[in-house]
């Protein structure tokens, strides 16, 4: 048994896996944003600054969702150990109001980290920034009822971004920006598999399946960048 | 056209200016190579001194600016900065 609201979208052969593959993108994100944090420290660039937050706002959504999903399955199946009729409806409708809370926070961090992302190329006024806001929690509040909105939401400002980095790459053709390009890509089309969830909770698999690959591309091009970057001078140890 | 250098580019420019004559540098070729006046040279060294990115030493009548450890790794931190700019269109 499962709160009422639909919090849970994996299929229960996939427990855990979930969160082992969430902890990777956790990870790749903290690592970006914790290096534009240093290059902020240096260069004072408020792009830098931006850039750092979307990743860190991006990377607390998965820890929200992250947490939610630890503590359902581990609920899930405690209660079931324990075999209580009672029990398991204290533990239930205590995991009911942590996942409705959670999966709030875990939506709102996603569309304001990808916002932010999406506001350091198109440069917002402030009554562009209030009406987003808005927007985006108003998608929130309807993706309670229908959950799609928020994962089409996802995709239309990934799809925005990963056309802003494809557009560099068109510019410059360096490798690394090419392969930013493709790895949000990648990103976005995990969302259309996430949200027809409803049909087959395999999607959510294969959502999670794709996600990972965009992830992993953005580890490989941020390793790339950071490699490029490292190139030893001659002058070196003279 | 160049727009004006920042203070990071400057830096760069000078802490640069120091590898491509293999570490070390008479401070008025460092001005010439930094494209710096001698006032403004002498406050950006002081900074760096002060920072440990290079230190000055004297050999026999001359002095010289020789880049240090740590004004490598900041060379390199910010060559890594340039990159990941370029890739993110920053």
């Amino acid at each position: 048994m499962i709160p009422m609201v639909q919090v849970v979208f994996s299929p229960k052969w996939f427990w855990g896996k979930d969160i082992f593959i969430d902890s990777i993108a956790l990870v790749v994100l903290l690592s970006i944003a914790i290096f534009a944090t240093n290059f902020y420290r240096v260069k004072k660039s408020k792009n830098y600054l931006y850039l750092a937050l979307s990743f860190y706002l991006i990377a607390l959504s998965f820890f929200s969702k992250m947490l939610i999903n630890f503590t359902i399955y581990y609920q899930v199946l405690h209660t079931r150990m324990i075999g209580s009729i009672e029990y398991s409806q204290v533990i239930l409708k205590s995991s009911e109001i942590l996942a409705v809370s959670g999966l709030f926070l875990y939506r709102l961090f996603t569309l304001l980290g990808f916002f932010m992302l999406y506001s350091i190329y198109e440069k917002q006024s402030k009554a562009n920034i209030i009406l987003v806001i808005y927007f985006t929690i108003i998608s929130i509040f309807f993706s309670k009822e229908e959950y799609y909105i928020f994962y089409l939401t996802c995709l239309i400002f990934l799809g925005v971004i990963s056309n802003r980095y494809y557009q560099n790459y068109r510019k410059n053709r360096k490798k690394t920006s090419g392969m930013l390009a493709a790895s949000f890509s990648v990103i976005a089309l995990s969302q259309i598999f996430f949200m027809f969830v409803k049909f087959t909770k395999h999607f959510y698999v294969v959502g999670e399946g794709i996600q990972l690959i965009g992830y992993i591309l953005l580890l490989v091009t941020f390793i790339t960048v950071l490699k490029h970057g490292r190139e030893k001078d001659k002058s070196r140890h003279h | 056209m160049e727009g004006k250098r920042t203070r990071v580019g400057i830096i760069e420019d000078m802490l640069s200016s120091i590898i491509s004559k293999g570490g070390r540098i008479k401070p008025t070729h460092l001005m010439y190579k930094s494209n710096m006046a001698h006032g403004q040279m002498k406050a950006y060294l002081d900074d760096l001194v002060q920072k440990e990115l290079v230190k000055e030493v004297k050999e026999g009548n001359y002095g010289y600016v020789i880049i240090t450890d740590k004004g490598h790794e900041f060379v390199q931190k910010l060559k890594q900065m340039r990159e990941f700019e370029k890739a993110f269109g920053l």
